[in-house]
């Protein structure tokens, strides 16, 4: 496979910077593609719509032709999750590659309606040494006055390639809670577009990621911003060691008439090794004058007056690091109040930082 | 540093136009033969002329820019890249022609000289017309001079440092320069050589649909220091003119250099101008600009840390009005142990246009225990107005600290309140709010050019708020 190029960003910068797009060379990409069958759903099973039918995609954003072209012609996996106000259990699904099942190319489209509230949970795994790959796609349209939380967790080894491509779209005064782990692929590329068309809707975005030798991690957000008192605040934390790399590229652009539109972007990078590369690109875009916008973004070494504080107590430094990160990560991870996943998660950040 | 005093600016004098009268234009368009002819007009040595043909080469091999403003309209066969002034270099205002002077008079330049300044450089269209220095610093072997001379009299010192900062390859633009250059400043400060009253070169382009293209080198040796100050403005006409200048310092062990500019180019003018520092060890360049002129705006100072120790501060502000679209920013690449970086950077947007901060804050493997602290702040004085903040931060190493924080919105509703209860007019209370958010910038200025720019911003705010 050729060079591919992915993942623009709304607005360019110069080329010098590198930061416009993301290109990767040798990546491989399954010219056929068999069912994936290694799918569990927990929760309330009703609600979700197993599809056969290909859907032609027109994302906003998205990755680039190639991804989005793939997942609407060659998805394995099509679902469709309802929530409405009959829902009263979350909604898990699982994704487990191993050998028969490592290529997976989803399209996911949840529908919150009207007052509806709920939780989905999307998570992959893979199983040790093989070689996966993930496109997928995840919907949401949040209806009026609908409250959902939605949890992705990529979990996959590193040996594997990750791509995802989220688009949500906000009806007046609906409010989303999007809370992203990403630990997992050699390349792990994200796009993440909010439409805050509705009055008063709300989208909380909250990110984890973490990486250990050669992965890569390409992150392009972007929120716009055009229902009145709309809000977004994006939030990511991080945490890269030995080779590891992060590209995080996020857009809070305020459109014309989203008077009273607030839109707030923390991104904050822990740099465990002196090789770790951190690239951050926060934009903010105005055209309204009656808004109020921040961003703020950070990057550094772990605190030695705080290590020292631990390893005061005890611990050793591994240990005392691992408990950095976690305490970074905290915040975050208080939004999963499923117990069997947070836990996998707090196992997954001691293996990688082993 | 010293503070000057000078008269406050009036806004029309800018806009005063001399008759396009010269001693001789070069014909519009950017040929090998038109190279030629200004190489041969301006008696360049032969390694000049061959360099201004080698960048021809290369501005005709790159693209312009894909991303930033819209300058399709930039046509260079639109645009006479060289007029030399009915006038020679002279050191005595005297000798300088009448309608030059009297314009130069009007932007309070010989006055400034003697009161408050240590030398002075004025460029017409593409040659500098006036140049002195007081004769204590000529003493103390400080060259301050136009760029032809030194080509001529410091050959080596201009060989071994022309172009080498900021690369011909850099951006099309620089390439342009390469291949147009004419006019500008020298400046070598000797080693230990503390230059405590400021130089101030001032560009001046006259002539309709041509472009200006000066060359600043300054070379601050090590341990001294010097405060250079950097005006530019232009009379309106209804075509397109052109800046493509282009500033190198090299900024050795020890030393400082504080390069201060206020841009109040026409708004018919595209400035795509290039600015580079090198800062050697425990060396510092400060950087305060005022953007307030242009139709369009690209320009990003640039200071790269060579040196451990070494440090640079970025100020500036920019300020749109109608058609008006500055993209402006600042880069900075840290490439060596406990360097460090601090920006301040401002913007305001009303009546349609647009402001946008770009930069790049780029920490090396090498840059052990360095510091960056960026800050940027944009205020929106209507909703037909835009502002963009599109900041690159590129962290290669984890012994740093690093922080980078923006805000966008609009005067406060509760601020305007509070002034007016005090008896202020809202359009007073805003003007105030809106001087007080230029005023940590302002406050970095020579006292004359805060003046100047207070002045401005008072007359871009006439009539836009309220």
């Amino acid at each position: 496979m050729e060079l591919l190029k992915l993942n623009e960003t709304p607005v360019r910068t110069s080329r010098n910077f590198n930061i416009n797009n993301i290109k990767l060379e040798n990546i491989s990409i399954p010219q056929e593609i068999n069912n994936f069958n290694n799918m569990q759903v927990y929760g309330d099973e009703s609600k979700v719509i197993i599809d056969n039918q290909n859907t032609k995609l027109n994302l906003t954003y998205g990755l680039g032709d190639f991804f989005t072209n793939q997942v609407s012609n060659n998805a394995n996996k099509k679902i469709k999750i309802v929530i409405d106000k009959k829902v009263n259990k979350e909604i898990e699904i699982d994704f487990k590659f191993d050998k028969e099942n490592n290529d997976l190319i989803d399209n996911i489209e949840i529908v919150a309606e009207e007052q509806a509230k709920g939780t989905v949970i999307i998570k992959y795994v893979t199983d040790k040494n093989i070689q996966a790959f993930h496109n997928g796609v995840i919907r949401l349209l949040a209806k009026k006055n609908s409250k959902v939380n939605i949890i992705v967790a990529n979990l996959m080894n590193e040996l594997s390639n990750n791509f995802m491509s989220i688009e949500n779209k906000f009806e007046d005064e609906s409010k989303v809670n999007y809370t992203i782990v990403d630990f997992g692929g050699k390349n792990s590329i994200t796009n993440y577009f909010s439409d805050l068309e509705g009055e008063l809707s709300d989208n909380k975005l909250s990110t984890i990621y973490l990486g250990k030798d050669n992965q890569l991690f390409d992150l392009n957000y972007i929120g716009e911003l055009r229902g009145k008192k709309s809000n977004i605040d994006i939030e990511v934390q991080g945490a890269l060691k030995d080779n590891a790399k992060k590209h995080f590229k996020g857009t809070i652009d305020f459109k014309k008439g989203c008077k009273k539109a607030t839109g707030n972007e923390n991104e904050d990078c822990m740099l465990l090794s002196d090789t770790a590369k951190s690239l951050a690109l926060p934009m903010l875009l105005c055209s309204e004058e009656d808004v109020e916008g921040n961003h703020s973004s950070s990057a550094g070494k772990v605190g030695e007056k705080e290590l020292f504080y631990i390893m005061s107590r005890g611990f050793e430094l591994k240990e005392a690091m691992k408990l950095m990160v976690r305490a970074k990560f905290n915040k975050i991870l208080d939004n999963i109040k499923n117990e069997d996943l947070k836990n996998e998660i707090l196992d997954s950040i001691d293996k990688i930082l082993d | 540093m010293a503070k000057t005093k000078l008269e406050e600016i009036n806004r029309n004098i800018y806009d005063i136009k001399n008759k396009d009268e010269y001693d001789f234009k070069i014909k519009k368009g950017l040929t090998k033969e038109i190279i030629e002819e200004i190489s041969k007009q301006k008696n360049d040595p032969d390694w000049m002329r061959e360099f201004r043909l080698k960048a021809l080469d290369v501005y005709n091999k790159l693209e312009l820019p894909t991303w930033g403003p819209d300058i399709s309209e930039l046509n260079m066969d639109e645009i006479a890249t060289y007029v030399r002034p009915k006038t020679g270099l002279s050191n005595s205002w005297e000798d300088v022609p009448e309608d030059i002077k009297s314009t130069f008079d009007k932007l309070g330049i010989p006055e400034a000289e003697k009161r408050s300044l240590a030398g002075v450089g004025a460029q017409y269209d593409s040659e500098v017309v006036y140049h002195s220095m007081k004769e204590d610093l000529i003493k103390q072997g400080v060259v301050y001079t136009d760029m032809e001379t030194a080509v001529r009299e410091y050959p080596d010192l201009v060989r071994d440092h022309f172009m080498k900062c900021v690369p011909v390859n850099d951006h099309k633009f620089v390439a342009l320069h390469g291949a147009v250059w004419s006019g500008g400043s020298f400046v070598y400060v000797p080693k230990g050589v503390k230059v405590d009253i400021p130089l101030q070169s001032y560009f001046r382009l006259n002539s309709p649909e041509s472009g200006q293209f000066e060359h600043t080198l300054i070379i601050v040796d090590e341990g001294a220091s010097l405060h250079f100050i950097e005006g530019c403005s232009a009379p309106k006409y209804n075509k397109v003119n052109l800046h493509a200048g282009c500033v190198e310092l090299y900024v050795k062990d020890n030393a400082y250099l504080r390069y201060s500019t206020i841009e109040n180019w026409s708004k018919n003018m595209l400035n795509l101008n290039t600015k580079k520092a090198i800062v050697g060890k425990n060396a510092q360049v400060d950087w305060v600009t005022g953007s307030f002129g242009s139709k369009i705006s690209m320009l990003y100072p640039m200071s790269i840390l060579n040196g451990e120790g070494a440090k640079t501060e970025y100020t500036g502000i920019s300020f749109a009005g109608k058609g008006q679209n500055l993209d402006n920013g600042f880069k900075v690449v840290h490439n060596a142990e406990n360097t460090s970086s601090l920006v301040n950077a401002k913007s305001i947007s009303k009546n349609g246009g647009k402001c946008t901060y770009r930069s790049l804050v780029r920490i090396n493997e090498k840059a052990k225990n360095s510091k960056s602290s960026v800050s940027c702040e944009s205020l929106m004085l209507d909703d037909i107005s835009i502002s963009d903040t599109i900041p690159v931060n590129d962290i290669r190493t984890d012994e740093v600290e690093f922080s980078h924080e923006a805000k966008i919105g609009k005067i406060s509703d509760k601020t305007i309140f509070y002034l007016m209860s005090r008896g202020l007019s809202e359009e007073d209370a805003k003007a105030m709010i809106v001087r007080g958010f230029a005023y940590p910038i302002s406050k970095e200025l020579p006292v004359e050019y805060a003046v100047e720019m207070n002045n401005l911003i008072n007359l871009e705010l006439d009539g836009a708020i309220g």
